[in-house]
């Protein structure tokens, strides 16, 4: 009776992780809708609603109707796994970020998490990498050459940047001498005790790493609207193609975002200023500030080339973590 | 029923059934997909024996890290050649997958009765966890043979690489006409 319950628990958990996953998304387009307009100096979604406020509902309507054209020639099966592939791992991180520390309400410990396994970050990572064949595999499927151009430039770029990101990761590991991402944040405490002080070339390196991920601007070169249509998702249409840029522009996104929080800027960490809520304020203070960080990055520069992408990541990102790695090391030891 | 014994199962029939589609499949790319089902049917059943650590790494590692580049070879083989079946290379492969098979048995009949032997019994683990158990073993006990390992990798790598590079000739090609 009691594994039971625990089902259940789980069950509901996820369900309401999920479903507040997906509204979150939905207004994090706005977000980054109304954003992007401002840094172009127009005013972004401006008629459904005060100031766009419903637009999101709009567009959810619209993508769900949209009539759903599958091409002739592609492989079907794929065709339709592909745009799952892309976006069920992406959420699936959410089972290992913690959003604060326990909490009792009427009695019940609730958990602010799903699982809190002591291998959360590799698992966070394994999930993470696993929706690069949603990418590669809907290239493939769509039969068509600028798809499968834009699959394999997406291929290639995470090659680069996945192990530099897994090596960027060691540094906060190592001073926090756990993997659990729970026990990382219990590491940080106080202003200063943030990871972000003792390991700024991780945390650089990291940062690119979120961007080239989730294919946000300066490595966007999967969909680079000039050159390959759309990239990979060119074929696509209604909510199978509305599927990739939420699973990679918005749920990727925030939960990169949400990894950089716990592991640099000392989670939910903060001075107990809003009362018992105060560290969820403040995570998601955090997790808004690093989110909006990116998309002014997206909005600003420019793209960079397929060569220079692989480039800076096998010959900067990669030596960087490695010496980043190599001095923590050393001060580690000789500060015992 | 135990829920270990449900996951076990259930793990297990995805992970026969993926193997029969890596070899009975007739597109490749469908070949691949049922590898990586494979693999990641196998790091359910690392998590559901407790070795959280070895099963996230095979997500990490084989399932994405390796395959991926199989992927990416195999992905550019236009469709109607990956449906093409020669029957000549079966004279190779049917005696080594059947040394192989031999092999695998042997291994997993002797680990059979090797098992349950060992330091870490159910008790240590939980107090030190996996990360700490497989780092204290790697790094003490079993160094020679991890840095005997790495040191083969790098080998193979300076010799796909010297098999891969461009002649002399068409680099300087290159950059005059860069």
């Amino acid at each position: 009776m009691e594994l039971l319950a625990v089902i259940i628990g789980i069950g509901i958990k996820s369900i309401i992780f999920i479903i507040g996953m997906f509204l979150l998304a939905a207004y994090l387009t706005l977000v980054e809708r109304k954003f992007a307009g401002h840094v172009q100096q127009r005013p972004g979604p401006l008629h459904v609603g005060f100031h766009g406020l419903l637009q999101p509902i709009a567009d959810a309507l619209k993508v769900l109707t949209k009539e759903d054209i599958v091409p002739n020639f592609v492989d079907k099966y794929l065709f339709y796994l592909a745009s799952l592939m892309a976006f069920v791992p992406a959420i699936m991180i959410l089972a290992v970020i913690p959003f604060g520390e326990p909490i009792t309400i009427f009695g019940y410990e609730v958990k602010p998490y799903i699982s809190d396994v002591n291998v959360g970050l590799i698992l966070a990572l394994a999930f993470g990498s696993i929706s690069i064949y949603g990418v590669i595999f809907a290239g493939w499927a769509s039969n068509s050459k600028y798809p499968m151009i834009g699959g394999l430039r997406k291929a290639a770029v995470l090659i680069g940047y996945e192990v530099a990101l897994g090596f960027a990761l060691v540094g906060p590991i190592m001073l926090a001498g756990t993997f659990s991402l729970r026990e990382i944040v219990e590491a940080q405490q106080g202003f200063f005790g943030a990871f972000i002080w003792y390991q700024p070339l991780a945390f650089v390196v990291f940062l690119f790493s979120i961007l080239a991920e989730t294919g946000r601007t300066p490595f966007d070169v999967q969909e680079a609207e000039a050159e390959l249509v759309a990239g990979y998702n060119t074929e696509y249409s209604g909510m199978k193609f509305g599927l990739f840029p939420l699973a990679e522009w918005y749920i990727a996104t925030f939960v990169l975002s949400a990894m950089a929080v716990i592991l640099f800027f000392g989670g939910w960490n903060g001075p107990h200023i809003f009362g018992a809520v105060s560290p969820y304020i403040w995570f998601m203070l955090k997790l808004f500030l690093v989110f909006m960080f990116l998309l002014w990055v997206h909005w600003t520069l420019p793209r960079y080339r397929v060569d220079q992408i692989t480039e800076i990541a096998w010959k900067v990102m990669l030596p960087l973590t490695f010496l980043n790695i190599f001095i923590t090391a050393g001060i580690i030891i000789i500060k015992g | 029923m135990d829920l270990h014994v449900i996951a076990f199962w259930s793990f297990s029939a995805l992970a026969v059934i993926s193997a029969f589609g890596v070899v009975f499949a007739r597109n490749i790319v469908y070949n691949i997909l049922s590898l990586i089902s494979v693999l990641i049917a196998v790091s359910g059943l690392f998590f559901n024996l407790g070795a959280e650590l070895i099963g996230s790494l095979q997500i990490l590692i084989y399932a994405v890290a390796i395959v991926v580049f199989y992927v990416l070879v195999i992905s550019t083989v236009p469709e109607y050649k990956g449906q093409s079946v020669d029957p000549k290379y079966m004279l190779i492969s049917i005696p080594v997958g059947f040394g192989i098979f031999m092999e695998l048995a042997y291994v997993s009949i002797y680990g059979a009765w090797a098992s349950a032997t060992g330091i870490f019994s159910p008790e240590v683990l939980k107090e030190v966890g996996n990360i700490k158990a497989v780092s204290s073993m790697l790094f003490t006990k079993y160094l020679f043979p991890f840095e005997v390992a790495s040191l083969i990798l790098l080998v193979a790598m300076i010799g796909a690489i010297l098999l891969g590079r461009k002649e002399q000739v068409m680099e300087e090609n290159n950059e005059h006409s860069v």
